[in-house]
């Protein structure tokens, strides 16, 4: 894979979402850690997901990021509910990681293109 | 990705003028007047007619401002409407102002069911696990599965979520929604009207955290999939001999034109569903009906995706859910007249003024769906008719026979109904001709249609607030319940809704009155049941008897106040009751075992 094909944005998640979900886990002041959950776990594999569909159209985008984000996060709780295995830093870390996998797939894309 | 339908003037290059800042501060205005008007209603609210009996005429100053400023930014000038941030920033004004008084009133969230939901969520963290022998909520735990994950991560006030999920969850909707209607019309004058008149229809009070509003905003995610890139252009329609129907089938060809598109919004639309289906009961089959109509209207490409979506939903239904379902068989309660009896008959009871808001209900319903129909006739005549609107809008009904839903079926199926009923009243309420500015007469008729829809909406969604808004008094007593109860006992309040079993979900058997005596409230008959149910159970009873409980039986026609009175007057004198915890608004007896 040729690294230089690599777009900043798909660098900027990954690395994103990896910086974030350690301060998550880590734990910050009260809005902070309200928002830095939110972003790692909703809006970055929601961004991270949409980007692998190649939307070109603004709005169905954003949609998509919610929609994506919050569906996603769902699948991940109810299976790890139901497998017994649930806790919120296992969230945080599975969905760190989806978005990260995300992020190689785009960038494999983006190599090839 | 599919392209959406381009608006012809596009608004992005105009300079913003003085009507442009006019509005924006309008809607400023609008906002403060009915914002503080709301603040000034004291709880517990002493009408049967709701918050619209008591809120003050600062309130309904700030609606019609609103509406007034809407229409004009609306017509706007011959190049489009006003710029978009002043129609976005109007819009967030009404969904503050419709969805948000109630949280403006008080800083309790309404209604019992938010909190009961918040329970769900507290117990599954605490727990780790689900057992679906619970309740029907642990046979359908997507939605609190993602709101224990949340609520945990963020550390954010359970109860603050439950007090904003309105306006949050409009947000949601109203996001979906715009998209939506950019591949449905090129006219950014009815994109932005079809947003308005949702949210003045949107009297169904479906918005609160609850797996129904998420599931909805799904739903609303798969219908754009489905009219975006999942969409197949169909050639006219040539009639129903099988080798017409043949032929027209293969003719079909689909709007997205790169293979790769469609696959990652098939996956997408999958993983939506199985959501959707781990979340709640009744969605999935809204998602099967509309996905179902539009395949069979030739406007969806991939022609199985009913099939696998049924498929998922079975797979569901017996496996996760078996439990739930072995006790409680869907179509036990099917039928038209049963379904008009729950969902109609027994909701028109009660006082003058509660019966009046029921009818209020009805009257938006019936006045959206009539203007709608017309708008229908005025397109089809005008030969831009756009059946996926009309199939959206009507195939929800096929569902109200089915199961009468505690009586909730027929405000499920209008919510479903109501984005594409508000599309079809866009139609009347313009002018015929797609983007044309319109007239001065119009827009003398737009605003007193949108002002009086604000106010049926103001009255049918807060209808209830003489019983479903909480005064501090009484959520402290359930604070108190909470805390000197112990595990196993017995919690009983007077009536639904009661703000409890937000903590402690599966620590405490919880009942009402109306649960334990169904048809008669007097204290001959009512008062030894609740005693003995109480008394008889090993870890004792806690009697909560509050304001809102004891209005909404009377308001509901349940039992008057003087037979209230006697009810508690006959309980509190028997042997080993006392009173453990009293307030304004509250009472809390203790039952012995």
């Amino acid at each position: 894979m040729n690294v230089r094909g690599v777009s900043r944005p798909t660098m900027a998640l990954g690395f994103g979402a990896l910086v974030l979900s350690l301060a998550t886990l880590l734990g910050l002041p009260t809005p902070l850690q309200t928002v830095a959950a939110l972003i790692v776990l909703v809006l970055l594999p929601g961004q991270a997901l949409t980007r692998l569909m190649r939307v070109t159209d603004l709005g169905l985008g954003a949609l998509l990021v919610l929609a994506l984000g919050l569906a996603a996060l769902t699948a991940v709780s109810t299976a790890m509910f139901y497998l017994a295995v649930w806790s919120w830093q296992a969230c945080v870390i599975t969905m760190g990681a989806i978005t990260i996998l995300a992020c190689i797939a785009r960038a494999r894309q983006e190599a090839t293109s | 990705m599919t392209s959406t339908l381009k608006q012809p003037g596009s608004t992005h290059a105009r300079l913003w003028g003085a009507r442009d800042i006019w509005c924006a501060v309008a809607g400023a205005v609008s906002l403060a007047l009915a914002v503080g008007a709301a603040t000034t209603v004291a709880v517990p609210v002493n009408s049967d007619l709701g918050l619209v009996g008591v809120l003050p005429y600062p309130f309904w100053a700030g609606v019609l401002l609103l509406n007034v400023t809407f229409v004009v930014a609306l017509r706007g000038d011959a190049t489009g409407p006003a710029r978009r941030p002043v129609m976005l920033w109007l819009i967030v004004v009404l969904v503050l102002i419709l969805f948000g008084t109630a949280a403006f009133v008080t800083d309790a969230p309404r209604g019992e069911v938010a909190f009961r939901h918040l329970g769900i969520a507290d117990a599954l963290s605490n727990s780790g696990g689900i057992d679906p022998n619970i309740d029907a909520y642990f046979n359908w735990p997507g939605f609190f599965a993602l709101l224990a994950t949340v609520l945990r991560a963020t550390g954010v006030d359970p109860v603050s979520v439950a007090l904003w999920a309105p306006v949050l969850n409009m947000g949601l909707w109203l996001t979906a929604l715009s998209v939506l209607t950019r591949y449905l019309t090129k006219d950014p004058r009815r994109r932005w009207l079809v947003l308005w008149i949702f949210c003045l229809g949107n009297w169904q009070d479906q918005d609160y955290l609850s797996p129904q509003a998420f599931g909805f905003f799904l739903y609303l995610v798969v219908v754009v999939l489905l009219m975006g890139p999942l969409a197949a252009k169909a050639p006219a329609f040539r009639g129903f001999k099988r080798a017409d129907l043949k032929a027209w089938w293969l003719a079909r060809t689909p709007a997205e034109p790169l293979p790769g598109r469609r696959i990652s919004a098939l996956v997408v639309t999958l993983l939506l569903v199985a959501v959707i289906c781990a979340s709640h009961q009744l969605t999935p089959f809204l998602v099967l009906i509309a996905m179902t109509a539009l395949t069979l209207s030739g406007r969806v490409w991939p022609s199985r995706l009913p099939l696998i979506t049924g498929i998922l939903l079975v797979l569901w239904l017996v496996y996760p859910a078996s439990t739930y379902l072995s006790g409680h068989p869907p179509l036990a309660d099917a039928g038209l007249q049963t379904a008009i009896a729950a969902n109609v008959v027994d909701r028109t009871t009660g006082t003058a003024g509660h019966v009046l808001v029921v009818q209020v209900r009805i009257a938006l319903t019936l006045i959206l769906w009539a203007l709608a129909a017309v708008g229908s006739i005025r397109d089809w005549r005008r030969r831009r008719l756009d059946i996926r609107v009309v199939l959206l809008a009507v195939t929800p009904l096929l569902l109200f026979p089915v199961q009468a839903y505690g009586g909730e079926m027929l405000i499920r199926v209008s919510l479903f109904a109501l984005p594409f009923i508000a599309m079809q009243a866009s139609s009347v309420l313009l002018p015929t001709k797609g983007s044309v500015r319109p007239s001065t007469r119009g827009a003398l008729v737009l605003v007193p249609t949108c002002f009086l829809l604000a106010a049926l909406t103001v009255t049918g969604r807060f209808g209830n607030a003489q019983y479903d808004v909480f005064a501090d008094d009484e959520i402290a007593a359930v604070a108190a319940v909470d805390r000197l109860a112990p595990p196993g006992s017995a919690i009983i309040s007077a009536a639904h809704p009661t703000p409890w079993r937000s903590q402690d979900y599966l620590a405490h058997r919880y009942r009402t009155i109306e649960d334990l005596c169904p048809s008669d409230l007097s204290a001959a008959t009512c008062g030894p049941l609740i005693y003995r149910y109480a008394k008889h159970n090993s870890a004792g009873g806690y009697l909560l008897l509050m304001s809102s409980a004891e209005s909404s039986l009377v308001v509901q026609g349940q039992t008057s106040q003087r037979n209230f009175e006697e009810l508690e007057n006959w309980l509190k004198i028997q042997d080993g009751v006392n009173l453990a915890f009293s307030n304004g608004d509250a009472r809390v007896y203790r039952v012995a075992p």
